[in-house]
């Protein structure tokens, strides 16, 4: 259990800023995803946390104590690579055992400790096995139980789901959350699949170019997202351009009233917040319809060349080609990547709230 | 009843279409398989057929006379002693220094390591011949060596040329590329995140060396032994200039035996019996590389 405190933090590669004055606080207990497009540098904060990176500027302070130049070695964080990074000529327990035996620990306790943190990953029995024998989603189960069974204070995982399935990715993110819960042990997890974020964390922190765009719940970074960036990259966006002349806009589908200065916007709604009434004279027709069985996901193209993704209810119909009604419940307004107002919307009349 | 006789035909193209891959295989591997036969094996049972069979009055007759002569000369016995008492120091020098430089070359990240690489592999455009006189310019006697340390008013050295130490300075310079190169490539199979992951659980750097790197290139280790004392038992050109001349090396010996002595059979039981030595080694290394593949199905 410990409080982890980044204090503008700046690290640049071959003078490239990759991180620039990063500032970020942990709570005891917490778990908090970095998320970001490639490039971002969340693996890079990663890595500084864990030691394996020193960064040029700021500092990392674990319970208060600087660690900023403290080897990883003797770093109190556990790390869980990608590519597992299981040590393929030791067998499972040797491979959960190797930092207890270098901490002299005693047979006995070394066993009993190996067979908690297995029994933790639910792999009991499959000490003796070697890791060549496990699945993918088994060798990442051994490599949790490695960075756990030396109780860090502070887990770091790097993207450790990315290279497993879809089902098994989702059953062990539970068990991960599961398992964080019981330990109360303070997590950094890096990831760049928003869906793994917005299920595993309590705070979320999207990276773009190596600073802070936004830190929220994931509650409030879908649906409050902060800037244009963010709004984009967390779930799906659509985002109509349009003008805003005395405080309606002039989109000729959804004209939304807001207390913003004239000039360009983009008006951001997401699929969800679509409704699809069949119509006629709108100019927007049907051009797909993709069943996803909890729901369908339609595309619509506009009259002015744009298209828009909805999301309805399984057992709406629409033919290709008929011409649709679109209606928002909800809507963003950007100006460049600023957000001006967030407004609910009548059926094709907004009002400023 | 139509969907079973379509699906066995299906199987049936799929099979004639393996076995002509099989039979393309079998062709391109036939002309180098053909080389090896003719170049290597052939070459080994002929030299064998040679020394067992003696020249008689009436023609040839089964005798392991040159065996025996070989192992009861004390001289042969001593040249084959010095062989193998070369090799062993020069594969424990070759991986004392190119270990360390292969790590190095391996986990460095700065750009001093470009330099070291261009260093280590230097030697490898350098003949055995300019090699070899170049040392014996360095630190034979009134060398290189001996000009500084007599500028510096100090002792000559004992000079190494025409001692066992000789051949071991020159072999162990010219084999450091070769070495390194198998290092560094064994040491790939090494990634980071698991010298990461060591350090992470708070292996230093000893330990990460003892614990994760060693276990993980023992292949590699097994291949650069292999290829050290294959090349160095067989060496000629570095012991014939630089080496003693009593007891001598393998190779300088076989040629003496051949072109002064002018007893070829007793050249090809020397040979047979370096081959003897060497293919030791070669089952030693197959072996392991079996059981390691053995176990990891």
């Amino acid at each position: 259990m410990a409080q982890l405190t980044l204090k503008n933090l700046g690290k640049s590669f071959d003078d490239t800023d990759v991180i620039r004055d990063l500032s970020l606080d942990v709570a005891d207990g917490e778990l908090v995803c970095l998320l970001g497009p490639s490039g971002s540098g969340k693996s890079t904060v990663l890595r500084m946390v864990g030691g394996f990176e020193t960064p040029n500027r700021g500092a990392i302070l674990i319970d208060g104590e600087d660690v900023t130049r403290v080897p990883p070695e003797k770093r109190p964080t556990g790390m869980v690579f990608q590519s597992h990074a299981l040590w393929s000529h030791m067998s499972v327990a040797g491979n959960v055992a190797f930092g207890l035996k270098l901490r002299g620990l005693p047979k006995a306790q070394i066993l009993d400790k190996v067979q908690e943190a297995l029994a933790l990953v639910g792999l009991e029995g499959y000490g003796e096995r070697r890791v060549w024998q496990l699945s993918g989603g088994q060798q990442q189960r051994v490599a949790i139980a490695r960075a756990l069974v030396l109780e860090p204070k502070i887990l770091l995982l790097d993207e450790p789901f990315a290279s497993l399935d879809q089902h098994l990715r989702e059953r062990l993110r539970e068990e991960l959350r599961d398992i964080q819960r019981r330990l109360g042990i303070t997590t950094l997890f890096v990831t760049h699949g928003q869906d793994e974020a917005l299920a595993l964390a309590d705070r979320i922190v999207v990276l773009r170019s190596g600073e802070i765009e936004q830190v929220a719940s994931p509650d409030r970074m879908y649906r409050a997202p902060q800037t244009r960036f963010v709004a984009g990259f967390i779930g799906s966006m659509n985002f109509l351009p349009c003008d805003m002349r005395g405080g309606v806009s002039d989109h000729p589908l959804f004209t939304v009233r807001a207390a913003v200065s004239d000039g360009p916007v983009e008006l951001a709604i997401r699929p969800e917040a679509l409704t699809l009434l069949p119509a006629s004279g709108t100019g927007a027709r049907v051009h797909r319809v993709t069943d996803y069985g909890t729901h369908l996901l339609v595309d619509v193209d506009l009259p002015d060349g744009g298209r828009l993704k909805a999301m309805c209810p399984p057992s709406a119909r629409y033919e290709t080609g008929q011409e649709v009604a679109p209606g928002a419940s909800h809507v963003a307004l950007f100006r460049g990547d600023a957000k001006l107002a967030e407004v609910t919307v009548e059926r094709r009349v907004a009002d400023h709230v | 009843m139509t969907d079973l006789a379509s699906s066995g035909t299906r199987r049936t193209g799929g099979t004639a279409a393996s076995n002509g891959r099989g039979l393309t295989g079998l062709l391109l591997v036939s002309a180098p398989v053909a080389l090896l036969g003719w170049l290597i094996i052939y070459p080994i049972f002929n030299a064998i057929a040679r020394t067992l069979l003696a020249p008689t009055e009436t023609g040839t007759a089964f005798s392991t006379d040159t065996y025996v002569r070989f192992f009861s000369d004390g001289y042969a016995l001593a040249n084959l002693w010095l062989t193998l008492s070369v090799t062993a120091v020069c594969a424990a020098l070759l991986l004392a220094i190119c270990l360390p430089l292969a790590l190095y070359l391996r986990f460095a990240k700065s750009r001093v390591a470009g330099v070291v690489q261009g260093l280590a592999l230097f030697p490898m455009f350098v003949p055995s011949v300019i090699l070899a006189y170049a040392l014996i310019r360095t630190i034979g006697p009134n060398g290189g060596v001996d000009l500084v340390l007599n500028a510096l008013g100090l002792p000559k050295i004992n000079s190494p040329y025409l001692t066992p130490w000789g051949p071991i300075i020159g072999l162990v310079w010219d084999n450091i590329p070769l070495t390194t190169l198998m290092l560094v490539a064994g040491l790939g199979a090494v990634s980071d995140n698991a010298v990461e992951a060591a350090r992470d659980a708070g292996a230093r750097p000893l330990a990460l060396l003892r614990h994760i790197i060693l276990p993980q290139i023992g292949n590699a280790m097994l291949v650069v032994l292999s290829f050290t004392v294959l090349s160095i038992f067989s060496a000629f050109t570095l012991p014939y200039v630089l080496g003693p001349a009593s007891p001598e090396m393998m190779g300088p010996f076989m040629q003496r035996t051949f072109s002064q002595v002018m007893d070829p059979r007793m050249a090809v039981t020397q040979a047979v019996i370096t081959f003897a030595i060497c293919a030791v080694f070669g089952a030693f290394y197959v072996r392991s590389i079996a059981k390691n593949r053995e176990a990891r199905r």
